[in-house]
């Protein structure tokens, strides 16, 4: 076991401002099994609601980062994900792999009894990837995930888990998920305030112009099932993506589609342009219902320099999300 | 073992190889195709192999080439069977060619009948063959419909199964919602767009106006109806099932009729929906076939010589990113073709742009006409400008005759050959044929 400090976090994302920008890291034998991570996280996040009614919900994150060394992609399952994504089927992992690679040690981070904010009904924000080169199929990749930037948000509040992914010491992949708790109060004061409108991807309603539909470059069509497709190559069995039924238990009319999945396929379509180093950004706003036809612009971001993407529900004109692939 | 006809081993040696000055000619002798369907008409039963071995068989008869020995066979389907692997072949095998006739497959989408054209006549000018068919056959009736992987399997298991038992519980297996077909679409693979709504951004984009293409559309179907009237189609069609006329053909049709309709395609953009069904390309069966030729090949079997086959150029846009509209490579093609064979877009008799969409061909005739078209993205000093609307599908075209994908380019290098030979010659033909992928192919013909 280490201490370690965690470095800058780059110049679009705040100060950390938690107590703890000291943590220690906590190594785990293996990348931890979704299916588990969501059982304890319905159990962990009835208590908290318990907390929360109680006036007793904690505005501390954990002062811990997990760590696991050696992960490696199965060829299989990365064939398949690159083929339900349209990615080309080669060793290289798409940055959209590598989250799902990563994603349970973060997920195990909010699972922990000392994590403030319930998983059951987070609300994936954002999302935000550093990837200075794609790493390949069987090398051993060290994943480090921890939690930071707790902070209030108009409708509850917010974090983001910070996963960086390592080979050989230096940094290849490096993502920002932003999540938000809707309904939990953090105390009041709280600094961090509510970034309604920050570009890490807080909360878009305030605010926010209306959205006007662009011409568009082309069309996803998105199965009732293209939940659990998603959930079979990324292992996100999360059951507001898996059936109408399991989706109304969570408060939604019908399973939507995972976020990731969305902003993945549109990181495909930009295609190979986006080289090998990038940065690629998401901005999530209305969840897309299941089944659904998605209509996108995925173009030349003029302004950017890289590639801007935009998905929207083409009958009623609501965005669903928004982003860019910016090479470096 | 018998020894070889000699007609096999002759056949297989130019009789007029390249000259020093450079390649021969290849020519077009003349061409065949059976009456388009409307899918689900007349050839819903008829396979790809079925129709293409008749206008295959149409074209032998024509030109007396039964038990012949062709130099090469090539043809295609854009909708095609696993099992028709060797399409073509199997054709040749079925047809009163001789049995020795080489065959191959080709794909290139909606241009598939033109690359067979293309790499034909190449072959033949360079010496390699003295005689080929270039053709192509589609059938949206009776297209391949890929099963779901669980009945696949399920299916797989039946048909290995040993018992009775094994065979319930293989089928057993199969739940209602295995049963959903993928049927091919029109869709592009990328976007998810179909041909018509990615025309649709197209047509948006050059504000090609519903009346001007329903005037093209009308003109179409009256130019198609008047070339029937005069026996225009008597040497180039075989009746087949009954159709002796391409059955999509309204020769009563007119742009007060087609403005009935309603429209179809680019509905959810913020411009004005134009694109109707009376203006688009109805799905269709078909096939093409065109005989290519050696001078001294046609002319040591006394057969008529319409047209040879100058040059081509194929040419593909990114459609992918909003930078250009699928079908617009056509418009890149015919430049780089124009330049090589230093002629501008006014120096020819007649031109075929294939009616994908009747907007198709407008904003391919705009792009043309507009300088930042042309300087931008051509990286012409000028626009290539206009042409004279009275030459350009003079017998109609997609729109009226219909459209399986891969017989298009055998339609209409014989119907412009044959158009050429009536003009006499000297005079000069330009086509260009869009097709999925974003790419288009670009041919020059001049009258032999």
């Amino acid at each position: 076991m280490t201490s370690g400090v965690d470095g800058a976090d780059g110049a679009d994302v705040p100060a950390p401002d938690d107590p703890a920008t000291l943590r220690t890291d906590v190594e785990l034998p293996g990348v931890p099994g979704l299916g588990g991570l969501y059982a304890r996280g319905v159990a962990a996040s009835a208590r908290l609601a318990a907390l929360s009614r109680l006036g007793r919900a904690s505005d501390r994150l954990p002062g811990v980062a997990y760590v696991v060394r050696g992960v490696r992609a199965d060829p299989d399952r990365l064939t398949a994900y690159q083929h339900l994504l349209g990615e080309p089927a080669s060793d290289a992992l798409p940055a959209g792999y590598v989250h799902v690679l990563a994603f349970p040690v973060a997920t195990a981070l909010m699972v922990r009894d000392d994590f403030p904010l319930p998983l059951a009904g987070m609300v994936h924000l954002a999302n935000r990837v550093q990837q200075h080169r794609a790493p390949v199929l069987g090398e051993p990749l060290d994943v480090r995930a921890h939690a930071q930037d707790l902070r209030r948000h108009r409708s509850g509040a917010q974090v983001d888990l910070v996963t960086e992914v390592r080979s050989g010491g230096d940094v290849v992949w490096r993502g920002v998920s932003t999540y938000l708790a809707k309904g939990v109060r953090l105390p009041a004061g709280r600094s961090g305030a509510e970034t309604p409108d920050a570009g890490s991807g807080g909360g878009r309603r305030g605010g926010r112009p209306e959205f006007v539909p662009p011409v568009p470059t082309g069309q996803w069509s998105l199965g009732a099932d293209a939940g659990r497709r998603y959930a079979a190559v990324s292992g996100d069995r999360n059951p507001i993506h898996l059936s109408r039924v399991t989706a109304r238990a969570m408060g939604f009319p019908r399973a939507i589609a995972h976020g990731m999945l969305t902003a993945s396929r549109a990181l495909a379509d930009v295609g190979r342009a986006r080289g090998d180093a990038f940065a690629w950004t998401v901005e999530f706003a209305k969840p897309v219902l299941l089944p659904a036809r998605v209509t996108v612009r995925v173009a030349p971001d003029l302004a950017g320099g890289g590639y801007a993407y935009t998905g929207w529900d083409g009958r009623c004109g609501a965005l669903h999300l928004h982003g860019t692939v910016v090479p470096r | 073992m018998t020894a070889l006809p000699s007609t096999t081993a002759q056949s297989g040696l130019p009789t007029d190889p390249p000259t020093p000055d450079g390649p021969r000619r290849a020519v077009v002798v003349g061409g065949n195709r059976i009456p388009f369907a409307r899918a689900g008409g007349p050839y819903v039963r008829s396979s790809n192999q079925d129709m293409l071995t008749a206008a295959l068989d149409g074209l032998v008869a024509r030109f007396g080439l039964a038990g012949e020995q062709i130099g090469e066979v090539a043809a295609g389907a854009v909708l095609k069977h696993s099992k028709d692997f060797n399409l073509t072949r199997e054709a040749v095998l079925g047809s009163a060619l001789a049995s020795g006739t080489p065959a191959y497959d080709v794909q290139m989408a909606c241009a598939t009948g033109m690359e067979t054209v293309v790499g034909l006549a190449n072959k033949i000018r360079l010496g390699q063959i003295d005689s080929a068919v270039a053709g192509g056959v589609d059938s949206t009736s009776d297209a391949p419909i890929a099963v779901s992987d669980p009945l696949r399997r399920a299916l797989l298991d039946l048909s290995r199964a040993k018992s009775t038992q094994a065979r319930l519980a293989a089928l057993a297996r199969v739940r209602p919602g295995h049963l959903a077909p993928a049927a091919p679409t029109t869709a592009e693979p990328r976007t998810g767009l179909s041909m018509g709504e990615h025309q649709a951004l197209t047509t948006a984009a050059w504000g090609i106006t519903r009346e001007a293409q329903d005037e093209l559309a009308a003109a179409s179907h009256h130019r198609l109806a008047a070339a029937y009237e005069r026996g225009f189609f008597d040497d180039l069609m075989t009746p087949y099932r009954g159709l002796t006329r391409d059955a999509n053909l309204r020769t009563d049709t007119s742009v007060e009729k087609l403005a009935t309709l309603k429209p179809v395609f680019g509905k959810g953009l913020d411009t004005p929906a134009t694109m109707t069904a009376g203006n688009s390309t109805p799905l269709s069966d078909g096939a093409s076939t065109v005989l290519l030729a050696s001078d001294a090949w046609a002319a040591e079997r006394g057969l008529p010589v319409l047209a040879s086959v100058v040059d081509a150029q194929a040419a593909a846009v990114d459609f992918l990113h909003g930078r250009e509209g699928l079908l617009m490579a056509g418009a890149y093609a015919v430049p780089r073709l124009l330049a090589r064979n230093g002629l501008t877009l006014q120096d020819f008799d007649l031109y075929e742009i294939h009616e994908a969409f009747a907007a198709t061909v407008l904003s391919n005739l705009a792009a043309w006409d507009d300088e930042r078209f042309c300087t931008e993205r051509l990286g012409l000093d000028k626009p290539l400008g206009t042409i004279d609307r009275s030459r350009l599908n003079v017998v109609g075209s997609s729109v009226a005759a219909g459209h399986p994908f891969a017989a298009t380019g055998g339609r209409i290098v014989a119907t412009l050959a044959k158009l050429l030979a009536e003009k006499g010659p000297g005079s000069r033909g330009l086509v260009s044929v869009c097709a999925a992928g974003g790419q288009g192919v670009a041919m020059i013909l001049e009258a032999a």
